[in-house]
């Protein structure tokens, strides 16, 4: 996203426009400040993001695993 | 899980292929599941990049005793619209259509190129991802649009 374009989504995740898909969303209970700070990262910090959080739950399954048996 | 290593073997293995599923995090969703959902093409040329790519990682049908035999070949790959696999690297499921979307040429054609794990990653756009979601129908299909559509509003132009 260039700036203006995370500018412009964030204010629309901030301020969500009355009958807006963002403002049913936040209805529903969805987090849209935490949207916010994905969008300010690039795709692949995004990703790496998700690769941080697969190792984690990788090793804590692992734990599990050991427990159980 | 190691997305990065099993998106880099199919890219570098030339693969025709697109992620389609729960990595929208990569879109700026928070919605991710451990697990890997590719669109390919069935051409034979493809089928065989396909094999070749994820052999060295000992795919296998997931769920079932690792002992069951399975070959994993082109003509494996030509019998299933939908294998869902086990691999050294985690879980991959290889999908010769999307719901809601179609087959490859349509995900081909809703798909964009994205600068993550190293690569230039073809990752079906937001909208067919709703779509996909909405046809699926499960319950976490269901709950994650939501979440999805609010991102795509704003990102609209």
């Amino acid at each position: 996203l260039t700036p203006e374009q995370f500018e412009r989504a964030a204010e629309r995740l901030r301020n969500p426009a009355p009958g807006s898909r963002i403002e049913a969303a936040k209805r529903y209970g969805v987090d849209l400040t935490l949207l916010i700070e994905q969008l300010r990262l690039t795709p692949a910090e995004r990703a790496r993001k998700l690769e941080r959080a697969a190792k984690v739950m990788a090793k804590y399954r692992g734990v599990a695993r050991r427990k159980r048996s | 899980m190691e997305f990065a290593r099993l998106i880099q073997a199919l890219s570098d293995g030339t693969v025709e292929f697109a992620v389609v599923g729960d990595i929208a995090v990569v879109h700026g969703s928070r919605h991710a599941e451990m697990m890997l959902d590719v669109c390919y093409s069935r051409s034979n040329a493809n089928l065989g990049r396909l094999v070749s790519a994820l052999a060295p990682f000992h795919p296998g049908p997931r769920g079932f005793p690792a002992d069951l035999p399975f070959v994993w070949d082109e003509a494996t790959l030509r019998h299933a619209t939908v294998l869902t696999l086990r691999t050294d690297l985690g879980d991959i499921d290889l999908l010769a259509e999307v719901a809601g979307v179609g087959a490859w040429e349509e995900v081909k054609a809703h798909a964009r190129q994205v600068d993550a794990f190293e690569r230039h990653v073809p990752i079906l756009e937001l909208a067919a991802l709703i779509r996909s979601k909405r046809a699926a129908g499960r319950p976490k299909d269901l709950a994650a649009i939501p979440e999805l559509e609010s991102l795509l509003e704003a990102l609209e132009d």
